[in-house]
């Protein structure tokens, strides 16, 4: 299957993913959630918030009581918990790793939290996990790391992660 | 029922009360100030935008059979949506606002079915009423105001009652 295709699969949309968390949090925070408040949370309307609702509880990810209350299934928890995760661990790898800017960090992380596969998020919390040992390794690797980034010559012939153009090079503009 | 001509405009609707943008008291226990109102008449506006929108969609996007009887109906609720969301807008434009939307809709490019077509109108109408439910509660004092929301409460209601009904069976 061609990899662009593999987004139709994805278990939920970036906007179901967000309407999920907030269902999330607002039980967390105030202990139930309504559309309303789920709509205040995203900045959209409650018509928005209960047509998006309706796949995922369809789905039986999400469930809603008689006081029109809504809470996550058990399987919608899971799903949460894995994208928290997946947020949390990018945006950790992007900003302290990469010394991506903690906003950008952020932005970044928030599209892909619930594109990134389990395999490779288990993958990068286990990079993580060797960075926060704060070993004599995983110290020179961060300072190799450093000084490696100001190295580059953006010459392309004398560089082996550069196929044809600098890679740094195509990435200047935005 | 959807019917032609309802819109809600009795005639207390136009004679506001004179807001101040000072937070206002009412006797009833209001409290909301204008900017606070105007606020609160913008998410209803947006919502009842965002409904003409979906009805507009959906009556195009209505496959089958059934779209013969279905798609006037839908069309009706795109219509009357509109006029809602403009009395709305009046109202905003009384307190000395102008009004203001924001959507993110998605409308997705595939045929739905007259049933799920009145479904998911049913969705987005049940939102549009406990939104004037809400406001309701909120307006608590303001007579007019009262008043003019409960006229909408009562649309609102109406077009829930027809959609269920419609979906029986």
């Amino acid at each position: 299957m061609e990899t662009w295709k593999e987004f139709e699969h994805n278990v939920v949309t970036h906007s179901a993913a967000h309407h999920l968390m907030a269902v999330d949090d607002l039980v967390r925070k105030l202990g139930y959630a309504r559309v309303s408040d789920v709509a205040r949370v995203l900045g959209i309307t409650r018509g928005s918030v209960s047509v998006s609702l309706q796949p995922l509880k369809e789905a039986g990810l999400v469930q809603q009581d008689e006081n029109r209350h809504l809470r996550l299934s058990a399987a919608g928890q899971s799903l949460v918990d894995s994208i928290k995760t997946k947020r949390h661990v990018v945006q950790r790898l992007f900003a302290e790793v990469l010394g991506v800017s903690a906003e950008q960090a952020e932005i970044d992380a928030c599209k892909l939290e619930h594109l990134l596969s389990n395999e490779t998020a288990r993958r990068l919390v286990s990079f993580l996990r060797f960075v926060d040992r704060g070993t004599a390794e995983s110290r020179r690797f961060f300072e190799a790391l450093r000084s490696h980034d100001s190295q580059c010559s953006h010459e392309p012939s004398a560089c082996p992660s550069c196929p044809s153009a600098c890679l740094a090079d195509t990435l200047r503009q935005g | 029922m959807f019917e032609p001509g309802c819109l809600p405009m009795g005639g207390h609707h136009m004679s506001q009360p004179a807001y101040g943008s000072a937070p206002r008291h009412t006797a009833g226990g209001a409290s909301l100030s204008t900017d606070e109102l105007a606020e609160e008449l913008n998410r209803v506006f947006a919502e009842e935008i965002e409904a003409a929108m979906r009805y507009l969609h959906l009556a195009n996007a209505v496959r089958g059979l059934d779209r013969l009887t279905v798609e006037p109906i839908l069309k009706r609720g795109f219509s009357e949506t509109i006029q809602h969301a403009e009395v709305i807008a009046q109202k905003i434009r009384a307190l000395g606002h102008v009004p203001r939307v924001e959507l993110q809709i998605a409308c997705p490019g595939e045929p739905v079915t007259a049933r799920e077509s009145l479904r998911i109108a049913l969705t987005f109408e049940e939102a549009a009423l406990e939104a004037y439910q809400d406001l309701l509660r909120r307006v608590e004092g303001d007579v007019p105001m009262e008043e003019f929301i409960r006229s909408q409460i009562a649309l609102e209601s109406a077009h829930v009652a027809e959609l269920k009904e419609l979906l029986v069976g």
